[in-house]
């Protein structure tokens, strides 16, 4: 009897064994991530219009051609460089600025331009926590479904924050970076901060040639702890100046600098030399190609760059995300935030991470073009900056030109947080300033710099791109290689879900594994262990069942050895 | 003996439980506190400021981004808007001569019928002087309301940033409404409404806009049944920080959520007590005192809920021998 069950016990065993031991043989499956399953964005954003692209004059303001995908909106150049105060009001209402937002006056030395400049800065919070629905508000994305909470100085606006009353998108004029600011040597310049955002802020004029106390203004140097009070919320204070050295600087806000700089309230401002008829671009919105350069540069130059460099850390922007009392803000961000134990994770060029840097900071060359470019870090890191194919030559350092004997020529430029670099980018093909046309990387070499939240490729990289290698809608023009970049236009590949090697060949060697076939280990061995029960309950409902005779057999066998054990006695 | 032991295990075991059920729960909070932004693609159809039932606005014309199309004739328009008798809207007086305007008086007066706007971007949007809505016969009434708009009016409401003096205001149906926005700080606010019919109103909007400090004006006839209008700022956070009311047409439609001392808001923030310094602290003799008694505090705690234990434990006894016995019985 008992060899009945030792058989079934054996047979349910090999059954077993033969169940794992094919799992073992046979590796899962790769499944292929649909492309029709990715949120694909188009590479070029369709709603620009590509006549912005175009050379073109508006209120007598020459604008130069900008081929890439996304130039900035022509209105904003005319009334940047001719004043808000001297645009028609139908170029203004395509701004959306409003009217006092740069105002131009009085040519003081003669020189045929406006010598008094007004600009107004307003601070909007981009993607914070709405108490109205479970969403962020107005929204502004650096890259596909990255929408990093964010404070901006942005030009003075005339209306709604959204682009309308359905849409959440921020109005756009409200993005990152902070605008960069032009101005001219001799300049009497104001900048009005008007604080339209919840928590006390300041500028703090960097580089820039400012008195530290101002007669009618007060202390202006922005530091709460030196030269003045946080400016409330509802306030307005004026910041007066008359630079008298050229260069490239940086404006950032001084008030617990430690989070308000990274949230974002940080821009460039260059002081351009003073020469006749010199009417500046006195706002680039956005950064990047500068379509009015001032006259001194177009002396020398052949186009102008505007690279604004920032990083900013996600514990921080999510801050205003996770709450709308901004009281806990102030709690979470002034007494709780670590900055000694905070990690950068977002890494922008001109507000923008990759692929959207392709659409607005590419760098589109011709050659033997000679181009200025000029970079901040606002980041709190330092940072290397690669140029491939390329060595530029470092024309001034913190807005100062070093000597001209000395100046030397490099393909990594390294930039301390807050510093400056002014590069000459000449594009002569003689192996050494270039090596030659093509769609060459520019790129923080600190690897991490080229991702986003730590998903690469993302990051502050961008392209120096020759215009033979530049597609009809503005983008790199790489297919020919059979390169698609169509998958970083999609927020699955930064919420890490799509295999991004899944396509390098046809059978997708490296595409995603599908989970076990039929049965998961842990599914195998809950079943072993149900069998085990079973068999279990079965042991003793046969010692059950057959107690008597079990018993009886023990005896049987206890007597029969007790027998011979007797019979000895 | 033994069983009175098992008793207080188990009375031990369910206070734990229980504590540790309790920071569970707060973990949760937590956790549901986190929202997750991914899905916005499903938050951009659900947006709704005021909750009312919104149909697509035309804004084609609003919206400031995109070269727009048709280009008006503005010159022209200049001259018909001095006759227009505007200016007495917009209250150039009040305004702070401060340093910072350096007297240009090139003036902006855009008229576009319905859009008004000076050099300093004050602004009157969608303003109805005369057009009678279809549901009215006549006007009902005719009043004058004043609101205030500043920071100042947040101080009543913790943890708001901006507010209105009034958080609502009721008018009849068909009433003629002039509205006297008076902008006490020195940045820009405005006095947006919206659902309004928009067969009268330009997508369905009436809007003030003033940097202060300063005062605009302007008038609507409301339309002749019940209902509730959302009026906020729109400037980036003034209405989730606060600047937000509600016009109540007659009997009033559905409340507008999140208005400071009004309704309740739709999201909530999770709120925790403070280790914050107290002067009672400081009044502590020594810091070895206050060990002592913070020692002693935590451990009062502790044996506490072991106390409470013991007295579960003791009830349960005769519980637990009843049903003993009883079984014993049977
Ligand atoms: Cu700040
Ligand atoms: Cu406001």
């Amino acid at each position: 009897m008992p060899n009945h069950i030792v058989i079934a016990l054996l047979t349910v065993y090999t059954m077993l064994f033969a169940v794992s031991a094919q799992a073992a043989s046979k590796l899962p499956e790769t499944i292929k991530v649909d492309r029709a399953a990715l949120t694909s964005e188009p590479m070029c954003d369709p709603k620009i219009s590509p006549a912005w692209r175009e050379a073109q004059e508006i209120e007598g303001v020459k604008i130069e051609a900008s081929p890439g995908c996304s130039p900035d909106n022509p209105a904003w150049i005319a009334a940047a460089v001719k004043g808000t105060n001297h645009i028609s009001m139908d170029t203004l209402m395509k701004t959306g600025l409003s009217p006092d937002a740069i105002i131009k006056t009085d040519d003081l030395d003669g020189d045929g331009d406006p010598d008094r400049i007004i600009i107004k800065l307003e601070i909007m919070e981009l993607n914070g926590k709405s108490p109205d629905f479970p969403g962020i508000i107005p929204t502004f994305d650096i890259a596909p479904g990255i929408q990093p909470g964010a404070w901006v100085f942005a030009p003075k606006t005339s209306g709604m924050s959204t682009e309308n009353f359905e849409s959440v998108r921020a109005n756009p004029l409200l993005r990152l970076p902070s605008p960069v600011i032009r101005v001219e040597v001799g300049d009497i310049v104001q900048i009005v901060l008007e604080n339209t955002h919840y928590f006390p802020h300041s500028i703090h004029l960097h580089g820039v040639d400012h008195p530290f106390s101002h007669g009618e203004h007060g202390g202006q140097d922005g530091v709460p702890q030196t030269s003045e009070v946080e400016l409330m919320p509802g306030g307005r204070r004026v910041y007066q100046f008359q630079p008298r050295q050229p260069g490239t600087m940086f404006y950032h806000c001084h008030v617990q600098t430690h989070t308000h700089l990274t949230m974002g309230l940080a821009g460039m401002i260059v002081i351009e030399e003073n020469k006749p008829n010199n009417w500046l671009q006195t706002l680039n919105i956005g950064a990047g190609h500068v379509r009015h350069p001032s006259v001194a540069v177009r002396e020398q130059f052949t186009q102008e760059y505007d690279l604004h460099y920032h990083a900013m850390d996600k514990e921080l922007s999510d801050m205003v995300q996770k709450y709308n009392d901004p009281r806990l803000i102030a709690r979470d961000m002034n007494q709780r935030y670590d900055i000694t134990d905070a990690t950068e994770d977002y890494y922008t060029l001109n507000g923008l991470s990759f692929p959207y840097t392709l659409r607005e900071s590419l760098i589109v060359v011709e050659p033997d073009q000679k181009i200025k470019l000029r970079m901040l870090n606002s980041g709190g890191e330092m940072i290397a900056v690669h140029t491939h194919g390329h060595h530029a030559t470092i024309t001034h350092y913190d807005g100062v030109e070093h000597n001209p004997m000395a100046q030397i020529m490099r393909d990594v430029f390294d930039m301390a947080p807050a510093q400056r670099l002014d590069l000459k980018l000449e594009t002569i093909n003689d192996g050494k300033h270039s090596y030659g046309e093509g769609d060459w990387l520019i790129h923080d070499h600190r690897e991490k710099g080229i991702t986003t939240n730590g998903m690469a490729e993302g990051g502050s990289m961008s392209s120096i791109v020759y215009k033979s290698y530049l597609g009809e809608h503005g983008m790199p023009k790489v297919s020919h290689f059979g390169i698609d970049l169509s998958e970083f236009f999609t927020k699955e590949y930064y919420e890490r879900r799509y295999p991004i090697w899944q396509d390098l060949d046809e059978w997708a060697s490296l595409g995603s594994p599908a989970g076990q076939m039929g049965l998961d280990p842990a599914t195998q061995t809950s079943l072993l262990n149900a069998l085990y029960g079973l068999l279990i309950g079965l042991v003793i409902y046969f010692i059950f069942a057959k107690r008597e005779g079990i018993k009886q057999s023990i005896t049987a066998t206890v007597s029969r050895l007790k027998s011979p054990k007797g019979s000895n006695e | 003996m033994a069983k009175t032991t098992l008793t207080f295990l188990l009375a031990g075991m369910l206070v734990v439980n229980g504590h540790a059920m309790a920071q569970e729960q707060d973990k949760q909070k937590d956790a549901h506190d986190h929202h997750d932004h991914s899905g916005h693609a499903a938050t951009q159809n659900e947006h709704d400021h005021s909750g009312h039932d919104m149909d697509k606005h035309d804004h084609s014309g609003h919206s400031m981004s995109q070269q727009s199309g048709s280009a008006v004739d503005h010159a022209a328009e200049h001259g018909a808007a001095a006759d227009h008798g505007h200016d007495h809207s917009i209250d150039h007086s009040q305004h702070d001569t401060q340093a910072t305007e350096h007297g240009d008086l090139h003036h902006h007066h855009h008229m576009d019928h319905d859009h008004i706007m000076d050099h300093e971007g004050t602004m009157i949007m969608g303003q109805n002087l005369d057009k009678l809505p279809s549901s009215c016969k006549s006007i009902s009434e005719e009043v004058e309301i004043t609101v205030r708009a500043g920071r100042k009016y947040a101080a009543k409401f913790p943890g708001t940033a901006f507010a209105f003096d009034q958080q609502q205001w009721h008018v009849k149906p068909c009433a003629k409404v002039t509205w006297h926005f008076i902008n006490e700080d020195d940045i820009r606010h405005q006095f947006m409404m919206h659902g309004l019919p928009k067969y009268l109103y330009k997508y369905g909007m009436f809007h003030l806009e003033v940097t202060g400090p300063k005062t605009v004006s302007g008038t609507i006839i409301v339309p002749g049944s019940d209902d509730t209008f959302l009026v906020h700022c729109d400037i980036s956070h003034h209405m989730e920080k606060g600047m937000k009311a509600q016009l109540v047409v007659g009997k009033g439609g559905d409340d507008i959520p999140s208005i400071p001392g009004v309704t309740s808001y739709n999201i909530n923030d999770t709120y925790q007590a403070e280790n914050l310094p107290k002067a009672s602290d400081k009044a502590e003799p020594n810091a070895v005192m206050r060990q002592i008694t913070t020692f002693t505090n935590n451990n009062f705690r502790n044996y506490g809920m072991m106390a409470i234990g013991v007295l579960i434990g003791l009830i349960c006894i005769p519980i637990l021998r009843a049903i003993a016995f009883g079984r014993k019985g049977n």
